[in-house]
C-alpha cells in the first residue's frame, strides 16, 4: 500500500501516527490486525452480551430464574429462539419475556429437589 | 395508460409499471375492421369514422375498464410506495429500513436519551450490621446496571445513585474489626501508611464502604464515573430527600449480621 492508502487509513490515531509515514505503517498494521482479530472475537462477545442481558432479565422477574435453567426449560420445551432474539424480547418485550420465563419454569423446574449436604455454621464473633 | 384511437389505429402508450397490465387481447377484442395493424401505427388524421366510434357502446366499455385498470394500479401503488423521506436525508436510509429502524436484527445499543442521569433511580440504604462485603457486591451490580436487561458495558445504564446511611456502623464478621488491614502508600519510599478496620472507621468511617464498593466496581474511566453515583454519609440523615430513593432491593440473605 503506498503512503497515502496507509495515512488515510491512519485518521482518528494519537499523535504522530497520523502524520508520519513512519509510524503511522506500523500502527495502521496493528490497527489491521486488530480489526482482522475482533472481527472474528466480536460474534463471541455479542453472544456474551446477550447472555449477560438475557440472565440479568430472568432474575428480575418474581421469581428469579438462572440463566442456565431458562436455556434447558426453553430447549427441553423444544423452542428454538436464539439468544440475539431472547435477548430483544426481554428489553422490549417484557411481558411475553415473562411467558417465557414462566414455560421455562414448567418445562423445567430447577434443582430445589435436589439435596444439598449441610453447610458450615457461621461462627461470627458479635461486636 | 393512455390508449388514443386515431381512425383505425390504436396507441398505446405504455407506463413503467403497467406495462404487465396491456392485453393485447383487449385491444384486438375492440370492433376495429381496419387493415392497419393494432398497436403500432402513426397516427392517422381524424375522420368522421372516428367520432363515431367514440360514441360506440363497445368504446366507451372498453374505456369503462381501462379506467378501473388504472385505478387498481394506482391503490397498488400507493400501498407500496414508502413513505416520502425529504431529498436531503435520503442518503441515509437503506431499501429495509424505510419501515423504521430494525430492532430485532440488530443488537441494542443505547442511545443518549437512554441514560439520563435526572431519570435514573436513587435508592437509600441503611448500613447499620449490614455484613460489608455482602452490601458493597449488592451496591456495585445495582450502580453498574447489571441487573437491568438493558445492561451495556460501555454505557453506564445503572439504577444510579446509592445513599448509604449510618456507614459508621456497617459490620464485619470474624476478627476483622480488629485485623483488617487497610493500606495506602503515598509514594516516596518508606511511605506506607497502614490502618485497622477499628481506627478507620473512628477517623473517616465512610472511605471504609467506598474502598469496598471501589474494588468492585470496573477500573478505568467508566468505572470511576460510576464511582461517584455512590454517596456515602454517615449519620442517619442524607440531603437527597428531593430525589426521593426508594428502599434498596437486597436479596443476599446473608447480608445482615447474626448476633
Amino acid at each position: 500500500m503506498n503512503k497515502k492508502e496507509i495515512l488515510k487509513l491512519a485518521k482518528g490515531f494519537r499523535g504522530r501516527a497520523k502524520n508520519c509515514i513512519r509510524i503511522a505503517r506500523e500502527r495502521v498494521e496493528k490497527a489491521l490486525q486488530y480489526s482482522y482479530r475482533d472481527r472474528r472475537t466480536k460474534k463471541r462477545d455479542m453472544r456474551s452480551l446477550w447472555i449477560q442481558r438475557i440472565s440479568a432479565g430472568t432474575r428480575s422477574c418474581d421469581m428469579q430464574v438462572h440463566y442456565g435453567h431458562f436455556m434447558h426449560g426453553l430447549k427441553k420445551e423444544n423452542i428454538q429462539l436464539n439468544r440475539k432474539v431472547l435477548s430483544e424480547i426481554s428489553m422490549h418485550e417484557p411481558y411475553s419475556f415473562k411467558a417465557l420465563v414462566d414455560i421455562s419454569r414448567e418445562a423445567f423446574p430447577g434443582n430445589r429437589h435436589i439435596y444439598h449436604r449441610p453447610r458450615k455454621v457461621d461462627m461470627s464473633i458479635t461486636a | 395508460m393512455a390508449l388514443l384511437l386515431h381512425g383505425s389505429s390504436a396507441i398505446v402508450l405504455p407506463s413503467p409499471s403497467s406495462s404487465s397490465s396491456v392485453n393485447p387481447s383487449s385491444i384486438s377484442s375492440c370492433n376495429i375492421s381496419s387493415p392497419f395493424v393494432v398497436g403500432f401505427s402513426v397516427p392517422a388524421s381524424k375522420s368522421a369514422f372516428n367520432m363515431d366510434y367514440r360514441m360506440t357502446r363497445d368504446f366507451r366499455d372498453f374505456r369503462m375498464a381501462l379506467k378501473e385498470e388504472e385505478k387498481e394500479e394506482e391503490r397498488k401503488e400507493r400501498k407500496e410506495k414508502p413513505p416520502h423521506i425529504p431529498l436531503d436525508q435520503r442518503w441515509m436510509f437503506e431499501e429495509s429500513e424505510l419501515d423504521g429502524p430494525d430492532i430485532w436484527n440488530t443488537t441494542w445499543y443505547p442511545k443518549a436519551a437512554d441514560h439520563v442521569n435526572t431519570e435514573k433511580p436513587w435508592f437509600v440504604v441503611d448500613a447499620t450490621d449490614k455484613i460489608l462485603g455482602r452490601l458493597a457486591s449488592t451496591i456495585a451490580v445495582q450502580i453498574r446496571g447489571k441487573n437491568l436487561a438493558t445492561y451495556t458495558p460501555s454505557v453506564d445504564m445503572g439504577a444510579f445513585v446509592i445513599v448509604k446511611v449510618n456507614a459508621e456502623k456497617v459490620a464485619v464478621s470474624g476478627k476483622k474489626r480488629t485485623q483488617k488491614l487497610y493500606r495506602r502508600h503515598s509514594g516516596r519510599p518508606g511511605g506506607m501508611k497502614i490502618e485497622t478496620f477499628d481506627q478507620l472507621q473512628q477517623r473517616i468511617p465512610e472511605r471504609i464502604i467506598e474502598h469496598a464498593v471501589r474494588g468492585m466496581l470496573p477500573k478505568g474511566r467508566l468505572g470511576r464515573a460510576l464511582f461517584n453515583h455512590l454517596k456515602v454519609y454517615k449519620g442517619p440523615d442524607h440531603p437527597h430527600e428531593a430525589q426521593m430513593p426508594a428502599e434498596l432491593p437486597i436479596r443476599d440473605k446473608r447480608v445482615q449480621k447474626q448476633s
